[in-house]
């Protein structure tokens, strides 16, 4: 750490280098936090878990006795010595008079403020909430149980719900004009994960119980693509700007016209370093892209057909740069897709166990070097490129469904935390710990002891820090 | 390093050899072992953590227990070995309670369910005390809690109740005595006078009650030899002893004591309120300090005073609560017979005292029964009043010694004819039966002296037997001997009739109580049991004196021994490290040495409630003993067999 600084010091080390390496150093030191309690107010098992995308200050939960609460995890209700207890700021259960009557399996927020958030729940409904006054504002009714509903936070000009449900129908509930707007069938057997695009705004990915992840542009008929997970390359492939990686994604011709050489690189190669650092490289793709041309529409039957999971696909997590999608499977398997040319990247993760019935809910740390998955009663910490487990952290007494990590935005003033909700009804919180860098420890936990007792604001707080780091806000280029 | 490694070593082997035994409780000794070793250095720590954590794992629910003692000793202790374990906590629970249905405690149930209580009772403890530091502590008990819902002990929140509840009663306590001091308050003045006023009543009633007596005393007084009755005792007992005459003859003085008597009554009342009333002013706290504070001062003036006065009624001889009760003349009158001849005993002759005896043995008699007939005063003579009993209490008396002569018979339908002289008719038996054998004679009797000859009662001699008295001597590991021996005890020498400790009952008071009998008697018959006494005396001190040597060297042989088995343990315990790491070796090389199979067998014991002759027999067959000789047989039939073979290779 103090290397770091001096290097940063002499000028040896550039600013969004050392911004990156603070951060991801403060990750991998993730422990219990045992100065913050969300004291859970639900009864059952926790399915949901989401910190609103613009503040990131409000935690929505889901959970299985049909209630869902609201956290404020920047101030605490109230403290008892040195813990601060987060109490829900409201919870709506089934005493409400238009809540659910099952279990909530998803709850989301409204990617662009924190007016609304939808819940989906096994009682076949989707409910959108005014969060201000707690009522239904929309309600739609699907087929069967919802598994899994998702919002773009790309979206510009729709608002849709996307929702797997037990069906073998992907719908797309419109909020503006409350009814379907989109049936996606192509599915043989209910959608346990959904997942909208990280780069694309009309790109939904979604991922069955008959194992096959498809990807849909909503503006077509059909999937265009179905990843198999017998298509493979060799890790990664070579980084590209910011700039260009978006714009590839959003036009899918541009596929074609990459050569037919192969990049593997070696991963660890790449680790910790933000990918706008890099040079810009040629951009070289993967070979498969020549026969992707004629896909769509009429996708062919072969293809149509491929799996990529032995098993249901019970978790789908698209990495921040939206270059590649993790998916989990009840075959126990977390697999790495490059979403570019369809491949799995063969990063093998480590052994482990996964839930096989519910839907699992993964997270990715900000420069996607690592991937969250929960792990039966503990959650995992994988590298992303190696696949080696980098932290185990076991708090949970019963099997873990869902995790989020907060990252920090370029001004600092959101905890870096990871939230974890389990069967045994706890929502944890996961902070890294305090010492393990002297520097950043202070401050922060100046920081956070100020922002327990709400005295100061945040974001003279976020300067202050930017003076001890004078480069942190320059940091987040792709975010 | 090579240090350090045995000094690890060390650690191990003494908790394995804590945790490896039958008992409830971890050997004090060894724990105090691990703990010091523990205390030196951290890496030991660390080392015994993983050591406990491993040893929780083993399929013992007894080696578990142990292991979870040693666990909670260390963990109140020592931060690092909390953050140690808190580390694992969930594994910790998951093996000492049990909780996950895939991972359920191994076998002893007994202990395992100990072991469940425990762990629950100490994961509490460990939650009150360290919960604020450990997130991963409070989360364990909180879902012991709140979603298994164990049973907690709640020892805290029991505690804290109860101190509510103390502190409530004390405080209604308090209030009580307030209210109490506050109507002090408002009567003080009347309840002072009221006292004060019996208080003058009494004295003078005592100074009118002193002038005559000292007239009359100083005249019999004159009379007899005054050389006699110069100290103050002596006129006191002399006193005691005309009292009851005083009291009779005058009549004039009757009146006065007999007010006397009443305020006496009164006195003791006011007595017992002032005790009170002083006990509350102690206990109060009121502000009215300076209230509280005269009120004491006053009312243990007027406490010094009643007693003051009340020293100088009895100094004056009048015992009045006896007195009431002889006016009162219910049967308490002849608990005075036997006392009454003692008293003055000089004045009557021999012959009367036999009566007397009488008497006293028929008293017990004519307590319960109704003696109005004896109403007569103290004054009654002896005689009289002998001849009075007999025969107003000859019925019972007689009727007491035929019940005391009758035969004890059981319950039976043969009584409905007991002692009956009526004959009975034969054939009527209230069933009408038609009889086929010719008429009936339905006025058939059966005289009364045949009936009484059917009904003869055989009865069997019962010995009865006679209650064998336990030993109830002191044992030295408290409560008293249970042995029922007949006369002698084996351990305790002869029985003698004992108190509720043990102490044989005291052979002088018995002597008291024969005494005054004796002292009836002739001199001789007093020299004789005087002379008796005597030795008896002396023989029961040479018992003793011969009990306590006894007692001694036997005390002396238990120090010496309990010397003995401390040096042993030291000695064991301070060659562990290298002897049982030994044995380490050997058990795990194949066959334990001694010490470690006898360990291994009692968990096993356990573990296994019986012994089937299989297990019996394969201990005999495969043991290390018996396969050795069967090797060492087989060897040498080879050997013999070689060198038949080849008698000259070798």
């Amino acid at each position: 750490m103090w290397k770091d600084i001096r290097d940063r010091e002499a000028g040896k080390l550039r600013p969004n280098s050392f911004a990156n390496r603070v951060k991801s150093d403060r990750t991998s030191s993730l422990q219990l936090s045992n100065h913050k309690d969300i004291v859970s107010p639900h009864r059952g098992s926790v399915n949901s878990l989401q910190v609103d995308l613009t503040e990131g200050r409000y935690l929505l939960s889901g959970a299985s006795d049909a209630s869902a609460a609201v956290f404020d995890i920047q101030r605490a209700t109230h403290s008892e010595g040195l813990i601060a207890k987060h109490q829900c700021i409201f919870a709506v259960d089934k005493q409400h008079e238009h809540g659910h009557k099952y279990a909530i399996s998803s709850a989301i927020w409204y990617p662009v403020d924190t007016g609304l958030f939808v819940t989906g729940s096994f009682d076949h409904h989707i409910n959108v909430w005014d969060t201000n006054t707690t009522q239904v504002v929309v309600n739609f009714k699907l087929p069967g149980k919802v598994y899994r509903t998702a919002m773009s936070s790309l979206a510009t000009s729709h608002m849709l719900i996307a929702a797997g449900t037990e069906d073998v129908q992907v719908r797309l509930c419109d909020i503006s004009s409350g009814a379907f707007s989109h049936t996606l069938s192509g599915h043989r057997d209910g959608v346990m994960s959904v997942e909208w695009s990280a780069s694309s705004e009309w790109v939904l990915i979604t991922g069955g119980c008959d194992g096959a992840i498809r990807f849909w542009d909503i503006r077509r008929a059909g999937c265009f693509r179905v990843l198999d997970q017998s298509q493979s390359q060799l890790g990664r492939r070579p980084p590209i700007s910011g700039w260009t990686a978006n714009k590839l994604s959003t036009s899918k011709s541009l596929l074609a016209s990459q050569g037919p050489n192969m990049k593997s690189r070696i991963p660890h190669k790449k680790l910790g370093n933000g990918n706008a650092t890099k040079p810009s490289s040629t951009g070289k793709l993967p070979a498969k892209g020549s026969t992707r041309q004629r896909l769509h529409p009429g996708l062919l039957s072969g293809q149509d057909r491929s799996v990529s999971h032995y098993g249901a696909v019970t978790g789908l997590k698209v990495t921040g740069d939206g270059m590649y999608l993790l998916s989990a499977g009840s075959d126990s398997r977390l697999k790495l897709w490059d979403v570019e040319s369809g491949c799995n990247t063969l990063v093998n993760f480590e052994t482990m166990r996964l839930q096989t019935n519910k839907p699992l809910q993964l997270a990715t740390s900000q420069d996607s070097s690592l991937v969250f998955a929960p792990c039966m009663a503990t959650v995992k910490a994988f590298d992303m490129w190696t696949g080696k487990t980098s932290l185990t952290l076991s708090g949970h007494y019963e099997g873990v469904n869902c995790c989020w990590y907060n990252f920090p935005d370029q001004f600092c003033n959101v905890p870096q935390e990871l939230y974890t909700g389990g069967n045994d009804r706890q929502i944890l919180v996961w902070s890294p710990s305090r010492n393990s860098t002297e520097l950043w420890t202070r401050r922060i936990g100046n920081r956070l002891q100020t922002r327990i007792t709400g005295a100061t604001d945040c974001r003279q707080q976020g300067s202050l820090v930017s003076m001890v780091i004078p480069t942190t806000r320059l940091c987040s280029p792709c975010t | 390093m090579e240090e350090e490694r045995v000094e690890e070593s060390k650690v191990r082997v003494l908790i394995e050899k804590a945790t490896n035994s039958t008992d409830s409780e971890v050997h004090p000794r060894l724990l105090k072992a691990i703990k010091s070793v523990v205390r030196n250095s951290d890496s030991e720590l660390r080392v015994a953590a993983q050591t406990l954590m491993d040893l929780m794992k083993f399929d013992h629910s007894q080696v578990r227990y142990l292991t979870l003692l040693v666990i909670d000793e260390l963990f109140m202790r020592s931060k690092l070995f909390r953050s140690l374990v808190v580390e694992k906590l969930d594994q910790l629970l998951t093996l000492s309670v049990g909780f996950r249905r895939n991972m359920l405690l191994p076998e002893p149930a007994a202990v395992a369910s100990t072991l469940r209580s425990k762990a629950i009772e100490f994961l509490e403890k460990w939650n009150d005390s360290f919960g604020i530091y450990h997130r991963k502590l409070r989360l364990g008990y909180d879902y012991l809690k709140n979603t298994l819902r164990l049973q907690f002990p709640n020892i805290q929140a029991n505690a804290m109740r109860r101190q509510q509840e103390r502190m409530e009663r004390e405080r209604r306590s308090k209030e009580i005595l307030l209210g109490k001091f506050e109507m002090l308050k408002g009567n003080f003045s009347s309840i002072k006078e009221e006292i004060q006023s019996t208080l003058d009543e009494i004295k003078e009633c005592l100074d009118i009650v002193h002038s005559k007596e000292d007239a009359r005393d100083m005249i019999p007084l004159d009379d007899d030899t005054t050389e006699e009755f110069r100290s103050v005792e002596l006129r006191q007992i002399r006193l005691d002893a005309l009292k009851g005459e005083m009291v009779h003859e005058n009549h004039e003085n009757k009146v006065i004591f007999d007010a006397l008597r009443e305020l006496y009554k009164l006195m003791s009342k006011h007595m017992v309120s002032i005790q009170e009333w002083i006990s509350v002013l102690v206990r109060v706290d009121s502000t009215d300090v300076r209230f509280r504070d005269s009120a004491l001062r006053e009312f243990i003036d007027l406490q010094n005073s009643l007693r003051a006065v009340k020293r100088k009624c009895e100094e004056l001889g009048c015992n009045f609560t006896e007195n009431a009760n002889h006016d009162d003349k219910d049967e308490d009158f002849w608990e005075e017979g036997p006392v009454g001849p003692t008293k003055n005993g000089g004045s009557f002759t021999s012959e009367k005292k036999n009566e007397d005896l009488v008497v006293e043995l028929t008293s017990n008699v004519i307590k319960n029964a109704d003696n109005s007939k004896t109403s007569g005063g103290a004054h009654v003579d002896n005689v009289v009043k002998n001849g009075e009993v007999c025969c107003s209490n000859s019925a019972s008396s007689l009727r007491n010694k035929l019940l005391a002569d009758a035969p004890v018979i059981e319950w039976g339908s043969f009584l409905n004819t007991w002692d009956s002289r009526t004959d009975i008719l034969a054939n009527q038996r209230g069933l009408e039966l038609q009889s086929h054998w010719g008429r009936v004679d339905y006025d058939a009797t059966i005289p009364a002296e045949k009936i009484a000859e059917l009904n003869v009662r055989a009865s069997l001699y019962k010995e009865d037997q006679p209650e064998i008295q336990p030993c109830r001597a002191p044992l030295r590991k408290g409560g008293l001997c249970p042995r029922r021996d007949l006369k002698v005890c084996p351990f305790h020498g002869p029985i003698v009739p004992r108190d509720d400790e043990g102490q044989p009952l005291n052979v002088s008071s018995t002597l008291d109580d024969t005494t005054p009998d004796l002292n009836i008697g002739s001199v001789e018959q007093l020299a004789r049991q005087a002379v008796k006494n005597v030795r008896l005396r002396d023989k029961e001190a040479a018992e003793k004196r011969e009990h306590d040597k006894k007692a001694l060297k036997r005390a002396k042989l238990a120090k010496i021994r309990e010397h003995n088995a401390g040096v042993l343990r030291d000695a064991a315990l301070a060659s562990t490290s290298i002897s049982s790491a030994l044995g380490e070796n050997m058990e795990t090389g194949g066959e334990g040495t001694g010490s470690g199979r006898n360990k291994k067998k009692t968990l096993a014991s356990m573990l296994r409630k019986k012994v089937s002759t299989k297990d019996r027999l394969s201990r005999r067959l495969l043991g290390a003993k018996s396969s050795a000789l069967t090797k060492r047989e087989l060897t040498l039939n080879e050997d013999a067999n070689y060198r038949e073979a080849f008698p000259n290779q070798w």
